[in-house]
């Protein structure tokens, strides 16, 4: 064992340091397996001082690290290149649940779903809700500012952070809140700073009150267009909407094929999945509105879920569709970019001329509501011809998105995945603005090194002789 | 950094996990799975995780991992094959055909423990296999399983506890009558139930008579060979099909009554096991085709409602993993409680996480296996049960032993035996 690795053991036992290749292959990435690196170390603290005092041995030994939740992410940000990772997944207690205020105080590895279980109890959830939220943690929410189907109407991660307690890299603590009382947002800052700040050590979120009623409606159609517009009808009628889901039809067949199947018609161009919620006669109000809306949007049937049991159902088919895909094809790339939502017709019709002329089957499955798109691509990345097309594709659609005034994430977050689109989207002197705000927190760049903002953006790193520079 | 290489050499050609690699080829590495692992959540490490245990697999496969890697073979080692993560997972990874496949393919390079060596060549063998059993109901009957159960320390004491804890107060010894309309059904007699849940095996013939199938018994029967199956030995496995097919074949019954879970999963899946065997698997499938549950048949005939009772006693239900997940079974077992009249179903949380018993999990891994249990026996004390149902004999004894070294008031029981109890009383009209 390295001399890192024994300090490390001495702070968390021997058994929960993994310093083996053969045990390390496992956290070689995250959930784009197409994306590897390989850890040198993987250390797993269990509680608040275990964890600070982990990061402050990485701090002795200059060591660098990446933090990590339950490997959920899909940008490659939680992969550790020759260094150590630093597993959260054991730091699962709810430390406070308090109905009164509507917050509840957690570990960074307390799974979202399962906070949301501990708040039904009281009539809360935690209302960031990614397709991932059965196995995603919270401090992985935070790390990628997450979002989900639900943050249309309810907001991201942010809205429902309020204060956190976080270790630097070079392992000072730190409380940081939103600023209200005043000084600056510091909390704004670290959240979706994608590891590169710190570690999160505790964090209060905020709980929201269940609705009174929830309703989702299920509208099928027979264009991807049609469904595409319908979205922007729905917002134009002044309904905000919960959740404004859309899938076409390559999606609903890998759904409907799994244990997830949730009734979607297989003959359907694409679905929209619509929830509307609140006050229960002003829902009401909303569903036969949206009824009449959807239909004459040309949706062919429009189908209306009350109960429970069947609306649950609707969602699992939706959350579980990137998972469904598997099935289609060897290999799954993943894609997460924003248009503006009244453009979404357009692009996806860009998106399907891409793909043709590539050769390649693209599966739209996505928050239409925010024109937060997820084009997919089942494919065997074995086969290089097909891996170039599937490449020159997702870039040619990325570029699109750009080129349509939009972003090029809207909740995966950059990670490595998508550094290369980074140039495209900022001009150096804000990828400079980004670098000088990290070395705020980390100076040294320790924490998550060579994410999210690409090195070469740093005009220091540029001042600094290349004999001298040190990549991690 | 790297992207995933293009080419795919693979280092085991020819291996019981090669020829399941389209399998592997499913898993979209989204982590759907972790949260349904009970030895994730019980040890905290990717390695002993469904998407990490398949990641090994593909290690293995590519070359990256050696088959003789001690850690390696410790991860596939604490896997329960409870199959929890076939009904998560999304992408349809048939992840204990690839466990199975991964511990044939592990065997050729290292043996298995000597005590899973030695348990499995007892249930393999008849001869050895009876006075085994005997041996275990003397060791039951004159009080000594108790005892050292009582007095031994816990990890030695379970075994024992198990043991006891399959004891049963004289059995409601009834005449069932029925008129047989739904048909001839047999009885997979099963080793550990006919060996020592014998009236759990007469509960079943009796509630099944009540709810109109006709009773025909099937000799030559053998182990089922599930044991052997999920430790990786798929010959010893295929040759205990081939002999309970013939077996079964020639006793004409239209149905294979199960009501041992795992035996249930395993006759099932005959006809995958026997798929490349051209003489025999024709008649593997067909056989497979004709295996139900007890709770799937006695569900499709209602089942007949007991009287109710005026004190009902609270009832749990724990879905056995090998119906729930191995056999997608889940309300049925509800539907022969809900006709209990006896009985009050009562919630249990984490009904569908595994007990820990798993086979002979409980004897090679007892540690990991106590670990998974511990927060089960949470569960079913919070419950407020006075009985946990669940339809596995190795679920009943993992329960019931824990529940009996804990002293918690409550008892493990089949739900047939709830049912027959309850017909039972209704014969006596009190």
């Amino acid at each position: 064992m390295s001399l890192l690795a024994t300090a490390l053991a001495d702070v968390v036992g021997a058994a929960q340091v993994l310093a083996r290749a053969a045990t390390l292959q496992v956290y070689r990435s995250d959930a784009l397996p197409g994306l590897r690196a390989l850890p040198s170390l993987a250390v797993f603290p269990a509680t608040r001082d275990e964890l600070i005092d982990v990061i402050r041995v990485l701090a002795t030994h200059a060591a660098p690290f990446v933090a990590r939740g339950a490997g959920t992410g899909l940008s490659g940000g939680a992969l550790a290149d020759g260094i150590t990772l630093v597993g959260l997944h054991r730091m699962r207690r709810i430390l406070a649940l308090d109905p009164v205020t509507r917050t509840a105080t957690v570990e960074p590895g307390v799974v979202n779903a399962t906070l949301t279980r501990a708040a039904a109890a009281h009539g809360l959830h935690y209302a960031p809700d990614p397709s991932s939220q059965a196995a995603c943690t919270i401090g992985g929410n935070i790390a990628e500012n997450a979002g989900g189907p639900h943050c249309l109407k309810y907001g991201v991660t942010l809205d429902h952070v309020v204060a956190a307690m976080v270790v630097l890299p070079d392992g000072e603590v730190v409380a940081l809140d939103r600023g209200d009382d005043g000084g600056y947002d510091l909390l704004g800052a670290f959240v979706g700073s994608e590891g590169c700040f710190g570690v999160v050590v505790e964090v209060t979120v905020r709980l929201t009150p269940d609705p009174e009623r929830i309703i989702t409606l299920l509208a099928d159609f027979t264009s991807v267009d049609t469904a595409a517009e319908a979205t922007s009808q729905v917002i134009a009628a002044g309904i905000v909407p919960a959740a404004l889901e859309l899938m076409d039809a390559a999606t609903i067949g890998a759904v409907e094929s799994s244990v997830y199947a949730a009734g979607y018609p297989r003959d359907a161009a694409a679905v929209l999945l619509v929830e509307v919620d609140g006050a229960a006669a002003g829902v009401e109000a909303d569903v036969v509105h949206l009824s009449g809306l959807l239909r004459d949007a040309g949706a062919r049937g429009v189908r209306v879920a009350h109960d429970p049991a069947d609306r649950a159902r609707l969602w699992q088919g939706r959350k579980k569709a990137f998972g469904a895909m598997g099935r289609i094809a060897p290999h799954l790339v993943v894609q997460d970019a924003v248009v503006p939502r009244t453009r979404l017709a357009e692009l996806l019709r860009t998106i399907e001329a891409i793909g043709a002329r590539h050769g390649v089957r693209v599966c739209n499955v996505f928050h239409a509501g925010d024109g937060n798109l997820h084009p997919n691509i089942p494919c065997d990345t074995d086969d290089p011809a097909e891996a170039d097309r599937v490449h020159a594709a997702m870039t040619e659609i990325m570029t699109a998105c750009i080129a349509a005034g939009g972003s090029i994430t809207g909740e995966h977050g950059v990670g490595i995945d998508k550094l290369a689109y980074m140039d495209a989207l900022f001009t150096p002197a804000t990828l400079d603005a980004m670098c000088r705000l990290r070395d705020v927190f980390d100076p040294t760049r320790r924490a998550n090194p060579g994410k999210a903002v690409p090195v070469h953006a740093c005009r220091e790193w540029h001042a600094v002789p290349a004999a001298r520079r040190v990549v991690a | 950094m790297t992207t995933d290489p293009t080419t795919r050499p693979c280092a085991l050609p020819g291996s019981p996990l090669a020829q399941e690699r389209a399998g592997l080829d499913a898993c979209v590495h989204c982590g759907f799975c972790l949260p349904a692992c009970p030895t994730y959540l019980a040890l905290d490490d990717e390695n002993d995780s469904p998407r990490g245990r398949l990641l090994l697999m593909q290690t293995l496969l590519d070359g990256t991992i050696r088959p003789d890697d001690p850690d390696l073979g410790t991860h596939f080692d604490q896997c329960l094959g409870c199959r929890g993560c076939e009904t998560a997972c999304p992408s349809g990874v048939p992840y204990g055909r690839l466990l199975e496949a991964t511990r044939a393919t592990l065997m050729l390079h290292r043996p298995l423990p000597l005590v899973a060596r030695l348990i499995l060549g007892v249930f393999a063998r008849e001869w050895a296999l009876r006075p085994a059993l005997a041996a275990a109901r003397l060791v039951r009957a004159s009080g000594v399983a108790a005892w050292l159960a009582r007095t031994l320390p816990a990890r030695l004491g379970m075994p024992f506890a198990m043991l006891a804890s399959t004891t049963r107060p004289a059995a409601p010894d009834w005449t069932a009558t029925g008129d047989g309309r739904r048909g001839a059904v047999t009885l997979l007699t099963g080793c550990v139930m006919e060996g020592l849940f014998l009236p759990v095996n007469r509960a079943t013939e009796r509630t099944l008579t009540v709810n109109g199938y006709r009773m025909q018994s099937t000799p030559g029967q053998v182990c089922c060979g599930a044991l052997h199956a999920h430790a990786g030995d798929l010959e010893t496995a295929r040759a205990l099909a081939r002999a309970n097919i013939a077996a079964f074949e020639s006793g004409g019954a239209a149905q294979v009554v199960v009501n041992s879970a795992g035996c249930g999963a395993m006759l099932k899946e005959y006809a995958h096991l026997l798929a490349d065997d051209p003489a025999w698997a024709a008649r593997a499938a067909r056989f497979a085709g004709t295996v139900r549950d007890v709770s799937e048949l006695l569900a499709a005939a209602g089942p007949t409602p007991a009287a109710p009772s005026v004190a009902p006693q609270r009832v749990a239900y724990d879905a056995p993993c090998h119906l729930q997940h191995g056999q997608r079974i889940v309300d049925p077992p509800m539907a022969v409680l809900r006709a209990a009249g006896g009985s009050r179903l009562v919630p249990l949380a984490d009904a569908d996480q595994c007990c820990g018993s798993a086979g002979i999990f409980n004897l090679t891994q007892p540690e990991v296996a106590e670990r998974v249990l511990a927060p089960k026996l949470r569960r079913i004390v919070e419950s407020g049960a006075e009985v946990v149902a669940t339809g596995n004999p190795g679920c009943l004894m993992q329960i019931g032993g824990g529940l009996t070294l804990t002293g918690a008031p409550v008892v493990a029981r089949h739900p047939v035996e709830l049912l027959d109890a309850d017909y039972a009383r209704g014969t006596r009209r009190d």
